[in-house]
């Protein structure tokens, strides 16, 4: 019996190393003042492909819904927060912070990259268009991977707005807008002047494609032309991201910002600054993100600017591990309580963990060699062995010495405390 | 985050080589340790890897290695999202149809409505098909597609050819050409930003080594 392809089982030691991450993310995002929201692995496949663009939908699990909807797994969690939003939380000020940790689904032909299943955590800031929404949520991801541990976390920020504008004052059909794309990101100046003048671009809109991909920080996009452009809103474009440059200031992460011009997410609802998260570790981003000003109104009729975005749980354990981190909370100790007394075996359990320490109640039945087998094969740290009551001394076994102590309750409850802390 | 950059270089076939030779024109000689999975290289900041050819585009994809150098068919043909950085002018071949050399095929008009394809190249030779209108059946084998229609397996094969040789002996003929290759040095898009000016440095002195070479 297996579990479908992209799927998998993940047994304790493995849960307690995603444990480590999630609950790390959520105490940043619940300190950022950000709200833990759920939604149905399931929805109506229109409400999941509204804007998200035909890529994301070819890859989602969809079927029928016993009345004939068509259903599908959620393959994001953006789309399910603008629904929520838009239907239920319209009373609520703005702006809204809200944020998830969830499984999200989308076929694939490669596991290298991802599970077909795999987990998600991230926070959208609802209503609001600012620059300083904006800066939010750059520092609030890069602060929430240095929580994790990761170290040379870079967020690599391009705009979706200003390359679209961009490649349409070009004039080119599909295809060529692809090859400029790529060159954008090989980042060849002479195969991309080349490009340029076989293709008839005018002087100005070379100069603003070469200019823009010399960029490699936020800052240096003020040596590009504010003037009034003629490529639709380029010029506010560049404003906004400099004003995000300034929003950034003051959080101390401007260091780890830098501008990719051609940068683009595969999801096609964003509208303004876009971004990546990575460390030099890890091939892969690790989440991403960026505005998305027009997605919430497909929802409802209101206009509703936002921004957000996710990283993977998967590939932040994998550049900690990387990196050389283990990623495991402080280990705890584990006590099995043993006692042919079993109103004292239980008021033991209770007693330890009244105390914050983790007891375990030995219900085999078995012989005082056995017990102290099966609890060194399962990571106990002492075995009790409690007498007929809790003042008695008892038999206190530890798995590491090889050593037993006769010593009451409470005493030995001090000593574990004592080493807890 | 201080480590080295690795480069995945194909570890046997055609391109091998050409492979080591070009980077050690540019300065990366491969202090190859027998077969060990990664060598140092004389530039401290560089590593080395062997891999298939094949597989090269995959291991850049997924971070595995920063850079490496293959074939742009096996680039595409492996759909790999990798930045294909420079051509570095060895390893020209063409991906090509070709049938036996009494066919009454003589151009992609006369593949008949049913028709079996060998080849390695499944993706590659779906697409072209689609695009020429043709519905075919794809067999993919490895390594000997050019034996294919003599065992009777297909009529048809899509292949590389450097000379045509290999297909003259075995009583093929070209009918069409899909695509021109050559190798290509492909970088992870990550890797690229990160270490944009170490990889624009390596990039600089494999063009002048390809100047001199030529």
């Amino acid at each position: 019996m297996q579990t479908p392809r992209g799927t998998k089982d993940y047994l304790p030691p493995e849960v307690e190393r995603r444990h480590y991450v999630e609950q790390k993310l959520r105490e940043v995002f619940k300190l950022w003042g950000y709200q833990e929201i759920r939604s149905p692995a399931i929805e109506l496949v229109e409400v999941l492909s509204t804007g998200v663009g035909s890529e994301l939908i070819d890859s989602m699990f969809k079927f029928q819904d016993f009345d004939g909807k068509i259903v599908a797994l959620r393959a994001e969690m953006t789309a399910p927060v603008a629904r929520i939003v838009t239907t239920k939380m319209l009373e609520a000020p703005m702006p809204i912070r809200l944020f998830y940790i969830s499984s999200v689904f989308r076929y694939s032909q490669s596991y290298l990259e991802r599970e077909r299943e795999f987990w998600q955590a991230g926070v959208e800031l609802i209503g609001c268009n600012t620059p300083e929404a904006d800066g939010e949520v750059l520092s609030l991801l890069a602060s929430s991977l240095r929580k994790l541990g990761l170290e040379g976390v870079r967020i690599d920020v391009g705009h979706a707005g200003l390359l679209k504008d961009l490649l349409r004052a070009t004039g080119l059909d599909k295809e060529k807008k692809r090859v400029l794309q790529d060159l954008l990101g090989y980042r060849d100046e002479d195969q991309l002047e080349k490009f340029m003048d076989e293709n008839n671009f005018s002087t100005s809109l070379k100069e603003v494609f070469l200019t823009l991909s010399r960029c490699r920080r936020l800052e240096e996009l003020s040596s590009a032309s504010l003037k009034p452009s003629k490529y639709g809103r380029t010029e506010n474009y560049l404003r906004a991201l400099l004003e995000v440059k300034d929003a950034l200031a003051n959080y101390g992460v401007e260091n780890l910002v830098f501008f990719d011009f051609s940068l683009v997410r595969k999801i096609e609802y964003y509208t303004g600054i876009v971004f990546e998260a990575s460390v030099p570790n890890l091939g892969l981003p690790l989440g991403g993100g960026g505005r998305y000003d027009n997605l919430i109104e497909k929802f409802g009729k209101l206009k509703i600017p936002a921004t957000g975005f996710a990283v993977e749980i998967e590939k932040c354990l994998r550049a900690l591990t990387a990196q050389g981190v283990q990623p495991l909370e402080k280990r705890k100790i584990k006590i099995l309580v043993a006692s042919r007394f079993k109103d004292a075996a239980i008021k033991t359990v209770e007693a330890i963990r009244g105390a914050g320490v983790t007891a375990l109640l030995d219900v085999t039945r078995g012989s005082r060699k056995e017990v102290i087998e099966d609890a060194k094969r399962s990571g106990i740290n002492y075995v009790v062995f409690v007498n007929s009551s809790l003042e008695k001394p008892a038999a206190i076994y530890d798995t590491q010495l090889d050593v037993v102590r006769n010593m009451t309750i409470k005493a030995f409850l001090q000593s574990v405390e004592d080493d807890q802390r | 985050m201080k480590r080295k950059i690795r480069i995945a270089v194909p570890s046997k076939g055609r391109l091998n080589q050409p492979s080591i030779q070009a980077l050690q024109a540019a300065g990366i000689n491969i202090l190859r340790k027998e077969r060990t999975y990664v060598s140092e290289t004389s530039d401290p900041r560089f590593e080395t890897v062997f891999a298939r050819a094949f597989d090269v585009p995959i291991y850049i994809q997924y971070g595995a290695a920063d850079l490496g150098l293959t074939g742009h068919d096996v680039i595409l043909e492996r759909k790999a999202d990798v930045h294909e950085l420079l051509d570095l002018g060895f390893g020209k071949c063409q991906l090509v149809v070709a049938v036996p050399e009494n066919s009454a095929i003589n151009s992609i008009n006369d593949v008949p409505a049913v028709a079996r394809v060998a080849t390695e190249y499944p993706n590659l030779c779906r697409k072209y098909f689609e695009n020429v209108g043709k519905q075919v059946e794809i067999l993919v084998v490895r390594g000997t597609a050019e034996l294919a229609p003599r065992l009777g397996l297909a009529q048809i094969i899509v292949d590389i050819t450097e000379t045509g040789e290999t297909l003259r002996r075995n009583k093929l003929k070209v009918i069409a050409t899909i695509l021109d290759s050559s190798c290509r040095l492909a970088c992870n898009r990550i890797a690229y930003r990160v270490f944009e000016s170490e990889i624009k440095e390596l990039l600089g002195k494999l063009r002048s080594g390809r100047m001199l070479t030529k």
